[in-house]
C-alpha cells in the first residue's frame, strides 16, 4: 500500500465510488495537513459533496483508503468517524427543528463529553448545567446569542446554516468539513460567515471547504484542489490554480468570476 | 416569543409530583361522583402507567408502535404462569415479567427500529400479531388457548393478599414512581438525546451519536413500563385475557395517547382516564352507541385539537390570557438569568473578536 505521510490529518488516497454507470469519484487522493484550510472546487456534479460523504461514511467508496489522524476510517461506523473529530455541514443545513437553538448545540457538546452513547438521566439540563452554559457561548460566538430560546425551525435560512456551525464547532472538531456555507446568504451575511470562519481558522482548526463562491474561496483557503467529472484535475495554492488552463477549461469557463 | 419558559426548580416538582399524587390516590372515591366505582380506577392506574412508558417512545423519539400488546400481553401471560406454577407471590412474577419484557424488547428493537414511520408501525404490529397468534397455537398448553389463563389464585406481596384497594395502592405508588422517572428523563441528558431522534436522526448521527441505541433505549424503557402493567393487570384480576396480546390492545393505547396529547406525558395518561371510563361507564350508559360516539371524538379531536386534551387546556388558558410555559426546554423565564446567561455569551464573544 501507499507509504502515508504522518504529517497529514487526513489524507485520502486513490479513492473510487461509482454509481450505476455514472463515475462519482475517480482515483481521489487529497492530502491536507493539520491546521490549513483547504478548498475544493469544480462543476456540479464533480464529486465534491460525493467526496465529503465518502469522509464521513455516509457513502461508502468502492476503492481507496480514507486516513484520518493515523486512522483508517473506512468501515467505520459514522458515528464513530464523527467521534474521531470531523464535524459536517451540509449543503442543506442539517438541524433540529422543533428544538431550540440551545438545546440543538447541547446536543453537540453532549456527543463530545459523554461519546456516542451514555445514559445520563441524572444531571438536569438547564441554566447552571455546564452542557447548556457552553451551548449559549458558542451561539453567541457565531451571532446567535439572542435567540438561544427560539425553535431552530424559525430561523432564517442563513441562520439555520449559523446554527448548524455552531452544532459543529461545539464538538471542537479537529476537522470541519464545510459544504457551501455561504449559499443562498446575502453578501453581508456572506462576509459575517467569512470573518467567523477566519476566527476560528485562528484557533488551528483544519478545515476542507466546498464552495463556489471565489471570494469566499480567496479568502479563506491556502490550498485547494479542483474536481471535474470525479477527477482532481488541479491542485496547489488558489493563485496558481486560478490561472491553470485545464482549470478554466473545465471550471471557470469565460474567467475567473470575481 | 410569546412562549415562557421555566427553569427546573426541585419545589415545583415537588408539587406537581405532589398534586399528581393526590389526584390519583384519591381517585376511588372522586370517580364514584361521576359514575365509575373502585375497580375501575386499578383499570385506569394500570393503563395510565402503560400509555406513560408509550409516550417515551411515541412522544420522545416519534417512533408509533403498533405492536406494544406484545409487552403488556407477555408480560400477562408470564406472571400468570408464575402465580399458577411458581408462586402467588407477586414479586418473583414482577421479575419474571421484567426480564422477559427487556429480552423481547432486546429482539424486537433490534428487528424494527431498522424502519422509520409506516414501516416501523408495521413490523412492531406484524411481530405482535405473531406472538397473538402463537399463543393460540403452538403455545395453547401454557397460555389456555381461546378460553384465556385462567387460575384461580390470590396473589399477595409478602402475605398480603393483593385484592380490591390494595392492587389500587400498588398500582398507585407505581405510577406516581413512572411519572417522576419520565421527567426526570425529559430534562436530562437522555430525554434531549430521544427527542432529537424525533427532529432529525441524520444530523444526530453525523454530530457523533449513537442513534440506534439511543432508540433501543427509548424502546426498552416503554417495553419496561408496559410489562409491569402487563403483570399489574394479572395482580389485579388473576386472568389472562387473549385480548391482551391482540392489536387491539395496542391500538387502544396509541388512541390513549392521541387524545390525551403526545409527547406531554400527563397527556396520555388523562387519555387512558377517558378511555377507561368511556369503555366502562358511558357503555353502561349509551350501550352499544358507545363505539361510535368514541370514534366520533377521536376524528374530532385529530382534526380540530391535533394536540389532545393538554393541547386543548392549553388553548383555553390562552384564551383566558394566561402565559403557557413551553414545555419543550428546560431554561430559564426570570429576566435575571436569561441576562446572565446572555452577558456570559457576550464576554465570550468580545474576548473573541478582538
Amino acid at each position: 500500500m501507499t507509504q502515508t505521510d504522518s504529517n497529514f490529518l487526513l489524507d485520502v488516497q486513490g479513492v473510487s465510488k461509482r454509481f450505476s454507470g455514472l463515475q462519482a469519484l475517480n482515483n481521489v487522493t487529497l492530502q491536507i495537513p493539520e491546521g490549513s484550510v483547504h478548498a475544493i472546487i469544480g462543476p456540479n456534479g464533480a464529486g465534491k459533496s460525493t467526496l465529503l460523504n465518502v469522509l464521513i461514511g455516509l457513502i461508502e467508496a468502492d476503492e481507496g483508503t480514507v486516513r484520518f489522524d493515523g486512522r483508517e476510517l473506512r468501515g467505520m461506523k459514522p458515528h464513530d468517524i464523527i467521534q474521531r473529530g470531523i464535524a459536517r455541514v451540509f449543503q442543506t443545513p442539517q438541524i433540529f427543528p422543533a428544538l431550540s437553538l440551545l438545546e440543538n448545540v447541547a446536543i453537540a457538546r453532549l456527543a463530545k463529553r459523554d461519546g456516542k452513547f451514555a445514559i445520563k438521566c441524572v444531571e438536569n439540563l438547564g441554566p447552571g448545567n455546564e452542557v447548556s452554559d457552553e451551548a449559549a457561548e458558542i451561539l453567541t460566538e457565531v451571532g446567535l446569542g439572542d435567540h438561544v430560546y427560539e425553535s431552530a425551525q424559525n430561523l432564517a435560512r442563513g441562520d439555520k446554516r449559523r446554527l448548524e456551525l455552531a452544532v459543529c464547532l461545539a464538538a471542537h472538531p479537529k476537522l470541519l468539513l464545510l459544504d457551501e456555507p455561504t449559499a443562498g446568504m446575502s453578501r453581508h451575511d456572506t462576509n459575517r460567515t467569512v470573518e467567523l470562519l477566519q476566527r476560528i481558522s485562528e484557533r488551528g482548526m483544519t478545515k476542507i471547504v466546498i464552495e463556489h463562491d471565489m471570494h469566499v474561496v480567496f479568502s479563506l483557503a491556502e490550498q485547494m484542489t479542483v474536481l471535474a467529472q470525479g477527477q482532481v484535475i488541479a491542485s496547489g495554492a488558489p493563485a496558481d490554480v486560478k490561472g491553470d488552463p485545464k482549470v478554466i477549461e473545465a471550471y471557470l469557463g469565460g474567467g475567473p468570476k470575481e | 416569543m410569546s412562549t415562557e419558559y421555566r427553569p427546573h426548580s426541585w419545589p415545583r416538582e415537588g408539587i406537581v409530583l405532589g398534586v399528581f399524587a393526590v389526584v390519583v390516590f384519591a381517585m376511588p372515591w372522586w370517580l364514584t361522583w361521576i359514575g365509575g366505582y373502585e375497580a375501575l380506577a386499578t383499570k385506569i392506574v394500570i393503563w395510565a402507567i402503560f400509555a406513560l412508558g408509550f409516550d417515551i417512545l411515541l412522544g420522545f423519539t416519534g417512533y408509533l408502535s403498533f405492536g406494544h400488546a406484545a409487552f403488556f400481553g407477555t408480560s400477562g401471560y408470564v406472571a400468570g404462569l408464575m402465580f399458577l406454577h411458581y408462586s402467588e407471590s407477586i414479586i418473583p412474577a414482577l421479575l419474571a415479567c421484567l426480564v422477559v419484557s427487556i429480552v423481547l424488547a432486546l429482539v424486537l428493537g433490534f428487528l424494527t427500529l431498522r424502519r422509520t414511520g409506516i414501516y416501523f408501525a408495521i413490523l412492531t404490529l406484524a411481530f405482535a400479531q405473531m406472538l397473538h397468534a402463537a399463543a393460540l397455537s403452538i403455545f395453547q398448553e401454557w397460555t389456555g388457548g381461546d378460553n384465556g389463563l385462567t387460575m384461580s389464585a390470590q396473589p399477595n406481596l409478602f402475605g398480603l393478599p393483593m385484592d380490591g384497594l390494595n392492587v389500587f395502592y400498588l398500582a398507585a405508588v407505581l405510577v406516581v414512581i413512572g411519572f417522576a422517572m419520565a421527567r426526570q428523563i425529559r430534562r436530562s441528558p437522555l430525554g434531549l438525546m430521544l427527542r432529537s431522534i424525533k427532529e432529525n436522526q441524520m444530523r444526530l448521527e453525523y454530530t457523533g451519536v449513537n442513534v440506534m441505541a439511543y432508540k433501543m433505549t427509548a424502546y426498552l424503557i416503554s417495553a419496561i413500563y408496559a410489562g409491569t402493567a402487563g403483570w399489574l393487570m394479572v395482580v389485579y384480576e388473576p386472568y389472562v385475557a387473549t385480548k391482551f396480546l391482540h392489536w387491539s390492545t395496542s391500538g387502544e393505547v396509541v388512541i390513549m395517547s392521541v387524545i390525551g396529547g403526545v409527547n406531554t406525558l400527563i397527556g396520555p395518561m388523562i387519555g387512558a382516564a377517558f378511555m377507561m371510563y368511556f369503555e366502562n361507564v358511558v357503555q353502561s350508559e349509551i350501550g352499544e352507541l358507545w363505539k361510535l360516539v368514541l370514534g366520533a371524538i377521536f376524528v374530532l379531536i385529530v382534526i380540530f385539537l391535533p394536540g389532545g386534551f393538554v393541547d386543548g387546556y392549553n388553548r383555553v388558558r390562552k384564551v383566558l390570557g394566561q402565559k403557557v410555559p413551553s414545555r419543550r426546554h428546560n431554561v430559564p423565564d426570570s429576566p435575571e438569568s436569561m441576562r446572565k446567561l446572555r452577558e456570559r455569551g457576550r464576554t465570550a464573544e468580545a474576548g473573541r473578536t478582538d
